[in-house]
């Protein structure tokens, strides 16, 4: 049913610009993380507080999900989302961080990425298109995205072995 | 008279027939008569009428993108006939009278889309919209306007977007969108009176505060009005309690513009 697998989440970050004691022109961000299905929120003015928030809510929601598994399985389930967090936390903010400095730049950034990926990806992907994406449009997509992993993992493969025989 | 005033008489003189409140409750007025809450049946048809409500911008919402916010169920023939049952429940609330072989008025169907014309429909967030752009647009050049079109925004803010919707992620944007409108609005307008009306600016920033305790011009804006009213005490409490909120909840001090407003006062 609904939402039992969804966490979503509204940052609100505003801007302070103001003169510091030596009278030179500073910025200073703050923030709100509200958790949508849980209702909680909370203010921060260091982005990893709002990646702990995160954090927390989505493990409450990964341990309500495995809560009827073996212990092992639990554990395996629970520190490969817990690897994933890891990630998230280490790139996170300097990816929010760049957005708010250059939120243009960097849309276009992740389109050309894209657009580098492969001929069938070769168009670059309107991001308002995004959000009429059906169901099978993004089944489509979760199918060609595997297809894209298993063939740059056969890639590495290929790259390892020319490696070796070098 | 000028246009900007021209428009805002218009506005306010304009009717439809159909007129929904989505801030602080969910209400639907048709003629003039509320539509009973019981009428709406199910409240997956309640939910329905509001998501096309929330998406009024968007056009043509295809039913799988509804179904798949709305229901999320596995099964696709299950969700399309709950759909059909939810859109037939709105149009029954709706349209009463509407013959099923007329076309419907209100929730429009090309193919598989689906989009909420609004012609005929006032929505208090659109006005929310028309009085705070108006008043933006004259905040420079004709204050009284500018006074009385934020505060027919303010007095349409009656709280948060759709608030039985508050756990659904598709009401969220548009629930922060207004929000921060909001906040906006009770300080434009609590500037524009600061001067000639302190205690009403005193009012519009502890409202403003009870949307956001974090919001430091409302805090800088009630010092300055309890300044203008010579009550420094008062004004000092205030500035203590910026101070002790933007320490608990950013660990950060007040900014230089807000401390300085009570350096002014102590050195004077």
């Amino acid at each position: 049913m609904k939402s039992d697998n969804t966490s979503s989440f509204v940052i609100r970050f505003t801007q302070k610009i103001f003169d510091d004691a030596e009278g030179k022109a500073n910025i200073q961000w703050r923030g709100k993380i509200s958790h949508v299905q849980g209702g909680d929120q909370k203010s921060f003015s260091e982005f990893e507080d709002a990646i702990a928030f995160m954090q927390d809510k989505l493990s409450d929601l990964t341990k309500a999900s495995v809560a009827s598994k073996s212990t092992e399985e639990k554990e395996g389930l629970l520190s490969k989302s817990f690897d994933i967090w890891k990630k998230v936390a280490k790139s996170g903010p300097k990816m929010v961080m760049d957005v708010i400095k250059d939120p243009k730049g960097q849309v276009s950034q992740f389109q050309d990425q894209i657009s580098q990926v492969g001929d069938e990806l070769s168009q670059k992907i309107e991001l308002d298109d995004w959000k009429m994406a059906s169901k099978s449009d993004y089944k489509s997509m979760m199918q060609t995205m595997e297809k894209m992993a298993k063939d740059i993992s056969k890639l590495s493969k290929k790259i390892d072995k020319l490696s070796k025989t070098k | 008279m000028s246009t900007h005033l021209e428009a805002y008489t218009n506005f306010k003189n304009i009717t439809k027939k159909i007129r929904v409140f989505t801030l602080g409750r969910f209400l639907m007025e048709i003629d003039g008569e509320v539509v009973d809450s019981k009428l709406w049946g199910r409240d997956k048809t309640l939910q329905l009428i509001q998501f096309f409500i929330t998406n009024r911008h968007q056009f043509g919402l295809h039913k799988e993108v509804i179904v798949d916010r709305i229901w999320d169920l596995d099964d696709d023939d299950q969700g399309n006939r709950d759909f059909k049952v939810a859109l037939h429940g709105i149009r029954k609330v709706m349209e009463p009278n509407r013959k099923s072989r007329n076309e419907a008025s209100y929730i429009l169907r090309q193919g598989a889309s689906y989009q909420l014309q609004t012609d005929d429909i006032w929505i208090d967030a659109d006005a929310i919209d028309f009085y705070v752009k108006l008043g933006n647009q004259v905040y420079d050049s004709d204050r009284p306007l500018a006074i009385n079109a934020y505060q027919d925004a303010i007095d349409l803010y009656k709280g948060i977007y759709l608030p039985n919707r508050l756990y659904e992620d598709w009401s969220s944007a548009e629930r922060e969108r207004l929000q921060i409108q909001a906040l906006n609005t009770y300080m434009a307008l609590g500037e524009l009176i600061l001067n000639e009306n302190s205690r009403e600016c005193i009012r519009l920033a502890q409202e403003a505060l009870t949307i956001d305790n974090t919001w430091e011009e409302a805090y800088r804006l009630q010092m300055q009005a309890y300044i203008n009213m010579g009550n420094r005490p008062q004004a000092i409490k205030v500035y203590n309690e910026c101070k002790k909120v933007l320490d608990k909840e950013f660990d950060i001090a007040p900014l230089p513009q807000t401390t300085k407003v009570i350096e002014n006062l102590i050195s004077i």
